[in-house]
């Protein structure tokens, strides 16, 4: 009952209507850009991406900081890759089957987890995504992720497959949010904030812990799962800690434990993975300063890309969300001034000059 | 084929590899020990280390192990610069922003490393005891092998003296206790940062220097070595010298036995990799806060 009126009043909420704006401009676009590489493999990986990074926003938002997040993104490519594959299953149920495989697999690293302070953590999840591609070579016979083999996608490349990637991510995102703003996220942030009072009051910490690992894995390994679809081929370098490392990237610079902040961070990354190599030849002219390096584009624009991460998080630390919050919040109060603004304002010189 | 030998040459091989983890781990350890600041480009300053050595090495035909004393005062210089423009700007805010501004700092320093690199290929610091080894019975140690481990000792216990005798020691271990006490106490907290990155790079300079004469290296190399670090000091607990040492050691060991018997069994390479983290996995599960570990951050 509690949850249906607030379920109804989030739906009249402004925020919403933003929201399904958003999505409806998001699904215009290829009306507009005509390029199938540019929808391909950069608007879809954004819808991807944003997936992956808000379910490692998730784990974040219960005070979990995964440096091993590419572990569940490859275990959810390979196996509902697998699947297709070798079994000849369905490609959707292939993707629930190999999302659910990754949860399986991160509660099972949960639990070795729930115990564990922030650092160790970090350092168990990254170890298991490296013992993870120990596994994959030494069995390659069984998994073939050395060489990589192709994948079979759930709607055929190019429109089709951005539509369905779109519709996923849409569900997927607000099954996220919905997670965020129950009980059950009132409680990771609970546990987040002080795990000992969150305990004091009556919170079972190890559990939602868990639970925040399975739920977030369950969408890490959906990604992964879309991920591989995306380019239609999959390979043991999905586990990479580059990999790893992404949707800390994009939750940071968009804004961590909010809800858009890795949508956001997902569509600035990858738009500088996509586009920023097309600089490579204006950089070409400063290659006599280096004189060891063959091609000197790469390192240079690798480099600006470092001092733009530098200079993000000491002038944005809350993210580029923060910005666009406070552009918001303003225009509001820019309309609304009049009425909100002025009246204490007035009491104020009145109460003075008594 | 596994033979004692092989055994015995291997876990020398151990121990050499060890030492350049201690090294490192024991920079990390102090740096996260006073400041409780996760610096995870220490490992880039292992390959800029290693680099600066190469250098002065190469042109200026020095002794590469005299160039450990320019690369770990130029490292600690690049240490203090971190400290100053980056890591000090975003004290106090999120823990995950420390991160994040690491993995900056590792693009910005890959990228010099590139832009500046003589070859496009793995490089090794020339050293002429190459060739040189002392027979042991059936293995022979190389002259390289027992001067790392030399040096490695001589500056740990550089590093104890200076923690335990000196009055800016004093001072660190203060700040490392309770920051805002000791800023009561007159100690100048800021300086205390700067000096503890300082030592902490230098550090990662000097294990870059042995790294580079002991095996080949490239602007990716330092990637790992920090994240094994890390597990170093976790495995070993926090804050504890005695404790990296034996992380160090227990590491250096099994990855070098690894690599020795995967030849021998038919197991694949990167198991070399995943030995520490199986240790450190198994070590957690059992104690979650580590060998030596009081308590946790």
């Amino acid at each position: 009952m509690e949850n249906a009126t607030k379920l109804s009043s989030f739906l009249r909420s402004r925020k919403f209507q933003y929201a399904v704006i958003a999505v409806f401009l998001v699904a215009a676009l290829p009306l507009v850009v005509k390029s199938e590489y540019i929808i391909g493999q950069v608007f879809t990986l954004m819808l991807v991406f944003a997936i992956y990074a808000s379910s490692w926003n998730l784990l974040a938002y219960s005070g979990q900081g995964s440096l091993g997040h590419a572990a569940f993104l490859g275990i959810g490519g390979f196996a509902s890759a697998l699947l297709v594959v070798k079994t000849g299953m369905p490609p959707v149920a292939g993707l629930i089957v190999g999302s659910l495989v990754s949860a399986g697999i991160g509660a099972l690293i949960g639990l070795a987890c729930v115990r564990l302070k922030a650092w160790f953590l970090a350092m168990v999840t990254f170890g298991f995504s490296v013992i993870v591609i120990s596994i994959m070579t030494q069995f390659d016979s069984v998994f073939g992720g050395v060489i990589g083999f192709p994948t079979t996608p759930v709607a055929p490349q190019v429109i089709p497959f951005y539509y369905a990637t779109l519709g996923i991510a849409v569900v997927s995102i607000l099954t996220i949010l919905f997670v965020m703003k129950s009980k059950l996220g009132l409680a990771f942030k609970a546990i987040r904030e002080n795990e000992l009072e969150a305990k004091m009051t009556g919170i079972n910490a190890g559990k939602y812990r868990l639970l925040a690992f399975v739920i977030s894995t369950f969408f890490a390994g959906l990604a992964g799962g879309l991920y591989a679809e995306s380019s239609l081929f999959i390979q043991n370098s999905i586990f990479e800690p580059y990999y790893s490392f992404l949707p800390l990237i994009m939750s940071v610079v968009g804004g961590l434990s909010t809800i858009e902040g890795p949508i956001i961070g997902s569509v600035i990354i990858v738009s500088i993975n996509s586009f920023l190599p097309l600089t490579d030849k204006y950089l070409q002219p400063l290659s006599p300063l280096f004189p060891g390096v063959s091609n000197v584009g790469p390192p240079l624009r690798l480099f600006g890309l470092g001092i733009f991460l530098i200079l993000v998080v000491i002038f944005l630390p809350k993210g580029v969300t923060s910005l666009l919050r406070k552009g918001y919040n303003y225009l509001r109060t820019d309309t609304t001034k009049t009425k909100k603004v002025e009246p204490p304002r007035k009491n104020m010189i009145a109460s003075e000059n008594i | 084929m596994i033979t004692s030998s092989g055994l015995a040459q291997a876990l020398i091989f151990g121990v050499a590899n060890g030492c350049v983890y201690i090294l490192l781990a024991t920079g990390l350890n102090l740096i996260f020990g006073v400041m409780k600041l996760v610096n995870f480009a220490h490992g880039q300053l292992l390959m800029v280390g290693a680099f600066i050595a190469y250098e002065v090495t190469t042109m200026a035909g020095l002794n590469p192990y005299l160039s450990i004393l320019v690369s770990m005062g130029s490292v600690a210089l690049i240490g203090i610069g971190m400290e100053k423009f980056a890591f000090s700007k975003i004290r106090g805010t999120e823990k995950l922003n420390e991160i994040f501004i690491s993995l900056g700092l590792i693009y910005v320093f890959e990228n010099i490393a590139r832009l500046f690199w003589v070859n496009e290929f793995s490089i090794r610091i020339p050293s002429p005891f190459v060739s040189l080894s002392v027979p042991l019975g059936e293995v022979a140690i190389g002259y390289d092998y027992i001067f790392a481990i030399t040096i490695v000792i001589a500056i740990l216990i550089g590093l104890v003296l200076l923690t335990k005798r000196t009055k800016i020691g004093l001072a660190m271990r203060a700040t490392s206790q309770k920051g805002d006490a000791a800023k009561l106490m007159g100690i100048n907290v800021n300086r205390i940062y700067l000096f503890t990155f300082a030592v902490g790079a230098a550090l990662a300079g000097a294990s870059g220097t042995l790294y580079g004469i002991l095996y080949s290296f490239n602007p990716t190399v330092g990637a790992l070595p920090t994240i094994k670090a890390f597990a170093i000091i976790i495995l070993g607990g926090l804050g504890s010298i005695p404790g990296a040492i034996v992380g160090g050691l227990l590491y250096g060991i099994a990855e070098s036995m690894t690599a020795y018997m995967s030849s021998g069994f038919g197991i694949a390479g990167t198991w070399q990799d995943a030995i520490a983290f199986i240790l450190l996995i198994a070590v957690l599960i059992i104690r979650p806060t580590g060998l030596f570990g009081e308590k946790g951050e």
